[in-house]
């Protein structure tokens, strides 16, 4: 099998402001992050050849590709399962670039999720695809949002492994501090207490108002190329050392609940086999990650799932203070989905860039490995990212 | 010709695949599918059996009594049909499937993991649907 590891690097990125109304169309947010990414890169927008992104977004790449100026587009792509897709797109690049299809690729979200959609309402009845039929089966007994959802599966995660909500409260607090220095966060200068995190409302017990992401608006873009182009380029190259999908059997969209073991945890670990099988690296080898926080709880199975302790241990992990810059690993140091902002993952590889290119805000020092993750509860993505 | 003549339900959104599960809440019956060549037992509807890959199956009428393997209460947003604070649970039937259902009428405060639970049928405007009960 042909390696993808540390073929390509991720070379420029860019980004929109983020808020609850940008005030002007999906696209142009769209566009300005991808003109900003090529700009920090050095590349002209006539080389972009590439475009992925991941579904809910809302732009068409060719009308991207239209707009700043683009002239061959010879690979398009786009990966399902909304953020649990959001490093579909650089395996895709990586993929790509590595076998020659394309050169220049644009990976891309930008939405007004807030603004002019809103996220986390109950589903409504749809045309009968094969995902919504299985939609409407659960919302027929009034599971009907996200939220709900992921809950059904951390009440059992806590039932079997003694987890509580004032553990959840542990990352609640941590990614609000980490976004309290971030003046990119909505929640700049805005860090919560344990007793806020008990204090806020149920959403869908056991989750509690400070367990999930803020809806938002903005854009994210990212530029790819070969790892040697990248090396001739302004940016020191963020290699990109492993990216994998992973829908092991029985993998339902948000409604896994049938297998044996029903946590968010599944279909990480496959990812994760993967990553590490591809990279060579392990996760004693990585300092610092991404974990998706579409609800925080969620970062519980996810660091078992990867690896950095064991099945049922993530409580202990993380009160042993493991998550602080200084700790054993440090995690969404831009205040992730619940203190930036949640632009599906895409806000977390950009933070990932930053940290390896030594430019973060809340800087893990000397990162060099870093492992990015998607949504879970779904058919999942996953990267490591890395510098020299 | 409307839905429920054709289908034989009135369920918002659903498929020949799935069909069979409303039609069978149409007549106070709470199905499954049995594999018709493995005799694998499946809840959540589909076309083909996920043990050995065989498209022919038959229904499988649940006795109706189980444990709960997880749930949640849903607090917000306000959902249709359903008033909150509503406690949804996942069940462990006795016949070795689980089925998600509704635990309407009953006081979240008392749902616990394990706790022994029955189906109860009932309708939903002019939906035929089902909800848990603690046994």
């Amino acid at each position: 099998m042909t390696n993808i590891s540390n073929r390509t690097a991720i070379a420029g990125y860019g980004a929109t402001e983020f808020s609850k109304n940008s005030g002007r169309s999906e696209l142009r947010l769209a566009v300005e992050a991808t003109l900003g990414a090529l700009a920090d890169a050095g590349i002209d927008p006539s080389e972009v050849d590439g475009m992925s992104t991941f579904t809910m977004d809302n732009n068409s790449e060719q009308e991207i590709h239209r707009a700043i100026g683009g002239k061959d587009l010879t690979f398009f792509t786009r990966i399902p399962q909304g953020g649990g897709g959001a490093l579909g797109p650089l395996q895709q690049a990586a993929m790509a670039i590595t076998t020659g299809i394309a050169n220049v690729v644009v990976v891309y979200r930008a939405m007004n999720e807030r603004s002019e959609y809103r996220f986390g309402q109950p589903m409504h009845s749809l045309p009968p695809t094969s995902d919504n039929v299985i939609f409407a089966y659960h919302g027929f007994s009034g599971l009907m949002t996200p939220a709900a959802m992921i809950a059904l599966m951390m009440r059992r995660y806590m039932q079997d492994t003694g987890a509580t909500s004032l553990d959840f409260a542990n990352y609640a607090v941590l990614a609000r501090k980490y976004a309290s220095t971030n003046p990119n966060a909505f929640f700049y200068q805005k860090p919560i207490t344990i007793e806020d995190h008990q204090g806020s409302r149920m959403i869908a017990d056991p989750l509690r108002l400070y367990d999930c992401c803020q809806e938002s608006d903005g854009g994210v873009a990212l530029v790819i190329v070969s790892a040697e182009r990248a090396r001739d380029l302004r940016q020191k190259p963020v290699y990109i050392r492993a990216a994998a999908q992973g829908s092991p059997g029985g993998t339902v969209s948000l409604g896994g609940f049938y297998k044996d073991n029903i946590w968010p945890y599944d279909e990480c670990a496959a990812a994760a086999r993967q990553l590490y099988a591809q990279s060579g690296l392990s996760p004693q080898d990585l300092d610092a990650a991404i974990l998706y926080d579409h609800f925080g709880p969620t970062v519980f199975p996810g660091l078992e799932a990867y690896g950095f302790c064991a099945k049922g241990e993530a409580k202990d992990f993380v009160k042993d203070g493991h998550l602080e810059i200084g700790g054993r690993l440090p995690i969404n140091m831009h205040g992730g989905q619940l203190g930036e902002a949640y632009i599906h993952g895409m806000n977390g590889v950009a933070e990932a860039v930053r940290q390896l290119r030594g430019q973060a805000v809340n800087q893990v020092p000397d990162a060099r490995n870093m492992l990015v993750t998607a949504g879970s509860g779904l058919p999942t993505t996953a990267a490591i990212l890395g510098v020299d | 010709m409307s839905s429920a003549a054709t289908k034989g339900h009135n369920a918002p959104c659903s498929n020949r695949d799935f069909d069979f599960f409303y039609r069978g809440l149409e007549a106070n019956r709470l199905l499954v599918q049995r594999c018709a060549d493995c005799g694998t037992l499946r809840s959540l509807p589909s076309p083909g059996c996920g043990a050995c890959g065989s498209l022919d199956w038959n229904e499988c009428e649940l006795a109706g009594d189980g444990m709960v393997h997880s749930y949640v209460i849903h607090h917000h947003p306000p959902l249709p049909g359903f008033a909150t604070p509503l406690p949804i649970a996942l069940v462990d039937m006795s016949e070795g499937v689980r089925i998600l259902g509704a635990m309407d009428e009953t006081d979240p405060a008392t749902i616990t993991a394990g706790l022994r639970v029955k189906v109860e049928f009932v309708r939903r405007g002019d939906i035929a649907a089902f909800r848990f009960r603690g046994a």
